[in-house]
């Protein structure tokens, strides 16, 4: 069956909250059996690409992203691109040069980042899957502001192939809807070994029927830092939990401290090497003075197209690997990886999952964010860092309402084990009510 | 502390092809030095026994080497400025 795209209720909807950076403008005459939307760095025929990046501006690529071609090939109609900060530089979606998404719940916060738009669509959209990416936390944050649900798969379960690169050892497609059984529906769908991104290529088959079973582990780092109203809530929900027959243990993951940093150089060292191709000789913005030195030609249209927090990354990443301080930095932050993941494994000898919030607060106005600095941005990034730096699945459910926002919480499971969480998802959603935004009903 | 001296990030805004006005040395100077420092805490991390560049073991896929046409290289070329065939770039020297 073909479901009705209304155009212009979705521009209405674009104007109020912008979700979008580029819609569809006509409904194609062929049948499709669904919707879907991708975030701006995923490549679309037909659509630009540009990553919510004004260097990117008029790039057109002529092929599809893997996981868009799987999408439409499955009957889906691609209705847009959703914006992003600057190639995924950002904690709340206020770093895009397309429009700043509104959330959907109080449109004078944000949706967050960086996955801001897909998140907003979701919530916005009746019966709508959005194609979000994840390096850091992109998909959780924003599901948790916007009240949807996030899946984050492991790192490699989805083909990266034409996916504009954040970092890529970190880099991970996945959905984020309002409903568990569309999460369940197109997994399945995104997923699999594809030749074009060898990273793809050494998964196990995707079983949703495999099921871990145990009691799950909160990490007593991860409930440091919270607003009360943030642990109020993740406390209420795990209550729920206990009732329905979860045993929930404590512990402790001491090494999960060394996370943001060692994420933050991982993935600004790797940024600054995959940005080195933005130079004004292709994709996008073309400087056209060929008789300037090429010094001058590439640091001109990089001087002038990115933007404020992405030169900061560059800057962060470049100076990571410089002679001197690569071993200090990169090597270490590898190294950290490594311990950090064990730590899990370690946990998941007893457990099924690990359990946290997902965001320590709610969405925040803009005009707070606008008063925060680059460090205290990163940092509200440790709940959803370590699961992401070590390429473990996770999903944001939403778990109660503060002041009418959303609060999520994160479930980790171990590689591969996306099942897990897909079960846990419908679980939940047998016992709590998740609200729809005032604006969609 | 991590001191960034203004000197360091004049030289990693060049190796990074980047141009900063003074306001933009200072503000990012300032920014770094504070991130850095806050990434002290890794020297006090412990040391795994070894490393890996990706989260998950990642092998090698190789395919024969058969050349093929992909996605047409006029379509391709839209993306760049070309003249008769070749891309145009800055010189050299």
């Amino acid at each position: 069956m073909t479901p009705k795209v209304d155009i212009e209720a979705m521009r209405r909807t674009n104007e109020r909250f912008e979700p979008f950076c580029e819609m569809i403008s006509v409904v194609p005459d062929e049948d499709h059996e669904f919707t879907f939307s991708a975030k701006d760095n995923l490549c679309a025929k037909g659509f630009q690409a540009r990553a919510g990046s004004r260097i990117l501006e008029g790039y057109r690529p002529p092929f599809d992203a893997t996981p868009i071609w799987k999408m439409r090939a499955a009957g889906g109609l691609l209705l847009g691109k959703t914006n992003m900060d600057e190639f995924g530089f950002g904690t709340f979606s206020t770093n895009s040069g397309y429009g700043i998404p509104k959330n959907p719940f109080d449109p004078t916060r944000a949706c967050g980042g960086s996955s801001g738009g897909a998140a907003c669509a979701a919530a916005l959209l009746p019966g709508h899957v959005a194609l979000g990416v994840s390096t850091g936390g992109s998909i959780s944050c924003p599901s948790s502001f916007c009240g949807v649900i996030g899946m984050t798969p492991t790192y490699g379960r989805v083909s990266r192939y034409g996916l504009i690169d954040y970092g890529n050892s970190l880099d991970k497609v996945g959905l984020i809807s309002r409903s568990i059984s569309d999460i369940e529906r197109f997994l399945p769908v995104i997923s699999g070994s594809d030749p074009k991104d060898p990273t793809s290529c050494c998964q196990p088959r995707l079983d949703l029927s495999k099921v871990r079973k145990g009691p799950m582990a909160v990490p007593k780092e991860c409930l440091e830092g919270l607003t009360p109203d943030v642990a109020r809530t993740f406390d209420d929900a795990v209550q729920t939990l206990k009732e329905g027959g979860t045993e929930v243990d404590v512990v402790s993951m001491p090494s999960l401290k060394y996370a943001m940093p060692a994420y933050y150089v991982l993935a600004t060292t790797e940024a600054s090497t995959n940005l080195a191709r933005y130079c004004g000789m292709r994709f996008g913005v073309a400087e056209r003075e060929y008789a300037q030195h090429f010094n001058d030609f590439f640091s001109k249209t990089r001087s002038e197209s990115f933007g404020d927090e992405a030169k900061r990354r560059i800057l962060l990443g470049t100076f990571c690997r410089m002679v001197g301080f690569r071993d200090k930095y990169y090597l270490k932050a590898l190294s950290v990886r490594q311990g950090i993941t064990k730590e899990y494994l370690d946990v998941f000898k007893d457990h099924s999952m690990v359990l946290s919030p997902t965001m320590p607060f709610i969405a925040p106005k803009f005009d707070e964010i606008a008063s925060m600095r680059p460090l205290e941005m990163y940092s509200a990034d440790f709940l959803t860092i370590p699961p992401n730096l070590t390429g473990l699945p996770h999903i944001s459910l939403p778990c109660g309402y503060h002041s009418g926002m959303p609060i999520g919480m994160q479930a980790v499971a171990p590689h591969w084990e996306e099942g897990t969480l897909i079960d846990l998802g419908k679980r939940w959603g047998t016992t709590f009510a998740y609200k729809v935004p005032e604006a969609c009903q | 502390m991590s001191s960034l001296e203004k000197e360091t990030v004049v030289r990693v805004a060049r190796v990074a092809r980047l141009r900063l006005s003074e306001e933009e040395l200072a503000k990012y100077g300032k920014d770094l030095e504070e991130i850095l420092d806050s990434f002290e805490v890794l020297n006090s991390a412990p040391s795994s026994e070894s490393y890996d560049f990706n989260p998950i073991p990642v092998m090698d896929v190789l395919r024969e080497d058969e050349p093929f046409i992909d996605i047409d290289p006029e379509e391709l070329m839209k993306a760049m400025d070309t003249y008769e065939g070749y891309v145009r770039g800055p010189k050299l020297s």
